[in-house]
């Protein structure tokens, strides 16, 4: 009977193991936390725009097409390292790069742009990060990718990489 | 004799004011980062801000409260909450606006909705079968 009773903690503390040994191996970031705002319309929102003289509106902008929101600025050095990918996406066919400047000075921002290129059909300005908060950013870079109904379907913080972009480019093809 | 009182007298006064220090310390937990710019005239605003404050987690930190943060984005929030509280929101309304685009991980406190059942109940349902298994070993082994 002692016997039996051994065995049941030994299962538990097993399945325990399993369990942590699973999420030590598969490939996740645990600080990472999901978008409230997944399979959700994008915020309403209005902004100034970087280079065009009209205001830009949300709920005329963002939508008919695929399209790639991303937050950046010039001080963060992650952003300068997935430019390229942002340059790879605003070269493919049927996806509409937009820029939200965050937090930034809009002189440095032209001169980066011009200096690195610029991927963006329009950018946004976001001076005091309020439109930030109305899509839950809270780590800059964030991507999202917003359906032509207007509505988000992704979203990665942090930089992208060669395997985001993948998967970025897997999203994009699926919401065709 | 009369040395040895006074040391223990010393002691004994030490120990009293390190103590009263600590509790204090536990009760009082001015740990906070709200800047002077940032706090509300209306003392009452004031209050319901740091209150909520102290519930919201800080996104960038995320093991502190926006109260306790001195990150941007934590101030950037606090002058939010403050803001709309002076528009005459109230306490609901603002937590909604937070969750809408931060999700439940924003309350420091998760709430009590069917996604988070297990996180409630498990420890309680552990207690239990912990209990039930000492308690079925002490009767077999008894």
């Amino acid at each position: 009977m002692k016997n039996k009773l051994l065995i049941l903690p030994s299962i538990f503390f097993a399945i325990i193991l399993s369990i942590f040994f699973y999420l030590l191996i598969t490939e996740r970031n645990p600080s990472e936390i999901p978008s409230n705002l997944l399979n959700k319309n994008v915020p309403f929102f209005e902004a100034e725009s970087l280079f065009k003289n009209e205001k830009f509106i949300s709920s005329q902008e963002l939508k008919n097409e695929i399209i790639l929101v991303n937050f950046f600025a010039t001080w963060c050095k992650p952003c300068r390292d997935e430019h390229v990918y942002i340059k790879r996406f605003s070269n493919k066919k049927g996806i509409k790069v937009i820029g939200i400047n965050y937090k930034d000075n809009s002189k440095k921002t032209i001169e980066w742009l011009k200096n690195l290129g610029n991927p963006y059909s329009d950018v946004l300005i976001d001076k005091n990060g309020r439109i930030a908060i109305d899509w839950g950013v809270y780590g800059i870079p964030e991507t999202f990718i917003v359906n032509s109904s207007g509505i988000i379907k992704y979203r990665h913080v942090g930089p992208i990489t060669n395997k985001i972009y993948k998967k970025i480019n897997l999203i994009i093809n699926e919401n065709e | 004799m009369k040395m040895n009182n006074t040391n223990s007298l010393i002691l004994t006064r030490i120990l009293i004011i390190s103590l009263a220090f600590f509790i204090i310390q536990f009760f009082l937990n001015v740990s906070y980062t709200v800047e002077p710019d940032e706090i509300l005239k209306n003392q009452e605003h004031e209050l319901r801000a740091r209150n909520i404050s102290r519930n919201i987690r800080c996104m960038i930190c995320q093991n502190q409260s926006i109260d306790e943060s001195n990150a941007p984005l934590a101030k950037d929030l606090r002058i939010l909450i403050r803001n709309k509280i002076k528009a005459g929101n109230n306490d609901k309304e603002i937590y909604k606006f937070l969750t809408d685009r931060y999700g439940d991980f924003i309350l420091l406190k998760p709430p009590f909705n069917l996604n988070t059942l297990g996180l409630w109940f498990l420890p309680f349902i552990f207690l239990i079968l912990g209990i039930y298994i000492v308690f079925y070993h002490n009767k077999k082994s008894g």
